[in-house]
């Protein structure tokens, strides 16, 4: 069985689904369904009985098989995600917590300096420590050294559909990393998916790709499919590149020739 | 009567008032939720004994779509 580990916890799925953006929570589950994702995000938010969408503990909970990873979104300091993390161990019950501090809504990119901060003292705490990051290779190795049990680099930004656009990154974060490395953000379609998982990551983490496709139920197993070739595709290992053809018929004995 | 700060809005409450009171107040009865008073988390085997005070700031919160 191919599984990577978390922590102590083994997943089998290497797709993990955000639950934000999607046009009810009923589409949201019979995509969490259809992804056949094990892990799940899910954000921290003052209850509010008008948005029907609220407490999605219940409903998510209720699928075999899924465990849950709160996010920190809306913290934009160390203290602030560390708090929330507390609180949304208290409600999953799950040690998993995805850190993520972007103070800038017009880029969102993360804060390096909190999001490092926080992981140290939620990883001192026993929390299953999942930063979301820009794909630096330093930054991620300081991570795995406070003790994270994965790193998830961006491939572009949140949201943008941009896909592998720090692929030269990710490669550097990939060969360097003792800890799984999860590509976090940007991707926009299946083949994306799948060509991160060929570079060698454990896992990918997708949310608009499927929140805002035309289908998200369909789409999410399109990503599901994407994920298992190119992780297949990785252990298979791809052949060599060579800057010259490389003939794959005969070039000799055709017929009439004298050769 | 004593007055708390609820989700960020101002909550008036008869004197002796307790954290479960709030969840008809909220709407939230039977649903998952995390309750914060003063920065404190009150646990479910608590909310019915924990007695809020004039000037609490309590946050009931739960788990939305997130990526």
């Amino acid at each position: 069985m191919d599984v990577y580990h978390l922590g102590p916890q083994a997943f089998s799925s290497r797709l993990i689904l955000g639950t934000g953006k999607f046009s009810s929570a009923s589409v949201m589950l019979e995509a969490v369904k259809a992804s056949g994702a094990e892990l799940v995000t899910v954000a921290l938010r003052r209850f509010n009985r008008e948005q029907a969408g609220d407490d999605l503990f219940g409903p998510l909970s209720a699928i075999k098989g899924i465990t849950l990873m709160p996010n920190t979104s809306g913290a934009s300091t160390a203290a602030e995600a560390v708090r929330a993390a507390r609180i949304a161990r208290e409600l999953s019950g799950s040690p998993f917590i995805k850190v993520e501090i972007h103070p800038n809504p017009q880029h969102l990119m993360p804060d390096p300096i909190e999001t490092y901060e926080a992981s140290r003292i939620l990883a001192k705490e026993g929390f299953l420590v999942m930063p979301y990051i820009a794909a630096d290779p330093v930054l991620a190795k300081r991570l795995e050294d406070v003790g994270c049990a994965s790193v998830m680099p961006l491939g572009s930004a949140i949201g943008s559909g941009q896909g592998l656009g720090t692929a030269d990154m990710l490669g550097i974060i990939i060969r360097e990393s003792g800890i799984p490395v999860i590509v976090d953000a940007g991707l926009r379609s299946p083949s994306e998916a799948a060509a991160a998982m060929e570079m060698g990551c454990a896992a990918v983490l997708v949310n608009s790709a499927v929140a805002a496709a035309g289908n998200p139920v369909e789409m999410a197993a399109a990503f599901a499919g994407a994920v298992i070739a190119g992780r297949k595709a990785f252990h298979a290992g791809l052949m060599p590149q060579s800057r010259t053809a490389v003939a794959t018929s005969p070039l000799t004995g055709f017929l009439g020739t004298n050769a | 009567m004593i007055t708390i700060k609820l989700n960020g809005k101002d909550q008036t409450l008869p004197d002796a008032s307790v954290v479960n009171d709030l969840f008809l107040i909220l709407g939230a009865e039977g649903k998952n939720v995390a309750v914060v008073v003063n920065e404190t988390i009150v646990r479910p085997e608590n909310r019915s004994s924990h007695r809020l005070q004039d000037g609490d700031q309590v946050e009931i919160l739960a788990f939305a779509g997130g990526g």
